[in-house]
């Protein structure tokens, strides 16, 4: 078996995510975008477009680029696609944004920016989806969290198409009647495209295996895995070719997403039950700083479908879909991406460093290169931050919103802050942090020897 | 000669494979110094502190300790096996020795465990413990002119850290002296489990012993 190498541009992925985030933190902090606007403004649009595609997307990316080959044991398919993904990637959000801005009247509509970020966007995730593809066509085995990603990268295609579509409608490109229906009542099948399918079921795979790994507890191949697998598979295809028919058809996509949702709740449970019992048979009783955080993560995807059934009961569902929405964005794959970088950050960093020195002499561990008990403050707040945040939302208290929205802000900065003196080696002991024949690493990108 | 060694379901007993016929036929358990005096074998290992008792089998022989960590002494009792079957002597008194035909009683010279103490230099990043403690390295043999083989796997296939383990490992071999050439051969048959940890390692992960996953 050939052994995974270091993806050149993940580190570089990583960074420009982060930005990302401390970008829509700040936004949320000043008062731009929901609840200040309303929320289909263009404010909040493009709040939400940081957060899902500046944030998150380029998170899982490059941690896809990363790990997917550990998923399947196969090395990755091109490191050369990835620079161009990234750039189509943040180039496409630039444009998106812009386009959103003369969406509200504030730059002239001189140039069709909308037309550009589909071009972009679409280019940037095409790059992204089939270098992962080639690579996991390659791969002799697909195991079952490997299968999860195959569901997520579904769901990110059918993001990217629906949101494309919006685009070349709003930016008056396209005109065609069923298209300009699914505008107008696609949106909640975007959503759930994007945060259900591509997101969080990518989350699932990903955290199944990386759980297992850092925790020693046995990699889970077992009924519940694979029934939560078909069941959320099944409810984003109810979600997504339901919903898109039933707007097609001139309906609404409510009974279609009603249905979805209770298989995606019976997916969740399942999962949940997984996760437990990963954490239960875990050999490893001492468990890391990053173990720990998911766990905070995993609760708050738990509470937001609580929340999202008690709110369906009450039919309160549509006031507050945004705490609803927060609360998963934040607290759930947020937290867990968060978390899991505190650890990959380190272990990359220590591969490049170290690596190669292997066996030649004593070498740090990775765990000499992190603080936890610092960072882990940093990692309280944020939690506390997220949940404070989802419940001024929840109790229409927008004053409050914007404060938990700073303190996000202030514990995400402490936390990138974690990050950087980790690949600055800034905590490893003098004697100790650079043997010889040891290369510093750089910060923006992963350079293998 | 290389002597390979397994853990028992009893975390105070090792096993210990010589590859050579140890005893012909039966068994012996030998479980205090009186009791080894049938036994020029068992007298010098209950010799070495920390050896509470000795059983000897077909192929193998059974080594009980106290509280005395196993690498406090386990290359004691490795070194008196070798030098036990290397000149000849009986295993129980009154018997002619037994036919002993180990792997290369020229060459190897107890140079495989220096290699396995110089692979303890090499760690695994995530874990941050040594890849002999952690049961990575599955065989060490040494072979003519001290041509190395080391097999192992990784925690996980696919890990990222997977070549850089293999060319440490092969650094650290070829640095031992008289190793002229060093081959390092990874499988994944058996899968890793936290099982094939050494007792030390299990305690500093808090790994209870039994269970497998």
């Amino acid at each position: 078996m050939t052994g995974v190498t270091l993806s050149r541009w993940t580190m570089s992925y990583f960074a420009a995510a982060l930005v990302a985030l401390m970008a829509a933190e700040a936004m949320m902090a000043v008062g731009y975008g929901f609840p200040a606007a309303a929320i289909a403004a263009p404010e909040t649009l493009i709040l939400v477009h940081v957060v899902a595609i500046g944030w998150l997307s380029l998170l899982m990316c490059g941690a896809l680029l990363q790990f997917l080959p550990v998923l399947v044991a196969q090395p990755l398919y091109s490191n050369a696609l990835a620079l161009p993904a990234l750039v189509s990637l943040v180039v496409g959000l630039a444009a998106l944004i812009l386009a959103f801005l003369q969406l509200d009247g504030r730059i002239a509509p001189a140039v069709p920016f909308f037309a550009i970020a589909a071009a972009l966007l679409i280019a940037g995730f095409a790059f992204v989806l089939w270098n992962l593809a080639r690579t996991m066509a390659a791969a002799p085995t697909m195991p079952l969290p490997a299968r999860f990603v195959v569901v997520g990268l579904a769901g990110v295609t059918f993001t990217v198409v629906l949101g494309a579509t919006f685009a070349l409608v709003l930016g008056g490109t396209v005109d065609y009647g069923p298209l300009v229906a699914l505008t107008t009542a696609g949106l909640p099948i975007h959503v759930v495209a994007g945060l259900g399918g591509w997101l969080t079921f990518t989350a699932m795979g990903v955290s199944y295996r990386l759980l297992a790994m850092f925790m020693l507890a046995p990699e889970l191949e077992g009924a519940t895995t694979k029934a939560a697998l078909l069941l959320g598979a099944a409810a984003l295809g109810m979600a997504i070719a339901g919903g898109i028919l039933a707007v097609l058809l001139g309906g609404n996509p409510s009974l279609a997403l009603l249905a979805a949702l209770a298989m995606g709740v019976l997916a969740l449970a399942l999962y949940g039950a997984d996760v437990l019992h990963l954490y239960r048979a875990r050999r490893r009783r001492n468990i890391e700083l990053n173990s720990r955080m998911a766990a905070y993560a995993l609760v708050s995807l738990a509470a937001s479908v609580v929340l999202t059934l008690l709110l369906l009961a009450i039919r309160r569902l549509g006031d507050h879909a945004a705490a609803v929405v927060f609360l998963i964005a934040f607290g759930w794959l947020s937290g867990l991406g968060l978390a899991q970088l505190y650890k990959i950050v380190a272990f990359l960093t220590w591969l490049e460093c170290y690596g190669p020195v292997l066996g030649k002499g004593p070498t740090p561990r990775v765990q000499d290169l992190v603080v936890e008990n610092r960072a882990g403050k940093w990692f309280l707040l944020y939690f506390i931050a997220v949940w404070a945040g989802a419940a001024a939302l929840l109790a229409g208290l927008p004053l409050a919103f914007r404060f938990a929205a700073a303190l996000l802000l202030v514990a995400t900065v402490g936390i990138v802050a974690q990050l950087v003196r980790t690949r600055r080696l800034a905590d490893v002991k003098d004697a100790a942090r650079l043997p010889q024949g040891a290369r510093p690493p750089r910060l923006l990108l992963s350079c293998q020897p | 000669m290389f002597i390979q060694t397994e853990a028992t379901p009893d975390p105070k007993k090792l096993r210990f494979l010589p590859g050579c016929e140890v005893l012909a036929e039966g068994t012996l358990d030998l479980g205090n110094r009186e009791q080894a005096g049938v036994s020029p074998l068992a007298e010098r290992l209950f010799a070495i502190p920390g050896v509470t008792g000795v059983s000897l089998g077909r192929d193998s022989i059974v080594v009980a300790r106290s509280d005395r960590e196993w690498q406090h002494f386990k290359p004691a009792i490795l070194g008196v096996i070798m030098e036990h079957f290397m000149s000849g002597a009986p295993v129980v008194r009154g018997k002619a020795a037994a036919p002993s035909s180990p792997a290369n009683p020229a060459t190897d010279g107890g140079r495989a465990e220096i290699i396995r103490e110089a692979l303890r230099q090499v760690i695994d990043p995530e874990l941050g413990y040594n890849i002999v403690d952690l049961g990575l390295v599955y065989e060490v043999t040494v072979e003519d002119r001290g041509m190395t083989t080391v097999i192992m796997t990784t925690t996980t296939p696919g890990c990222p850290a997977t070549n850089y383990l293999k060319a440490g490992a092969g650094e650290a071999a070829a640095a031992v002296e008289g190793v002229e050439s060093v081959d390092v051969q990874l499988t994944y048959e058996p899968r890793w489990t936290p099982e094939m940890m050494s007792p030390e390692a299990k305690a500093h992960f808090g790994i209870r012993d039994g269970g497998g996953w």
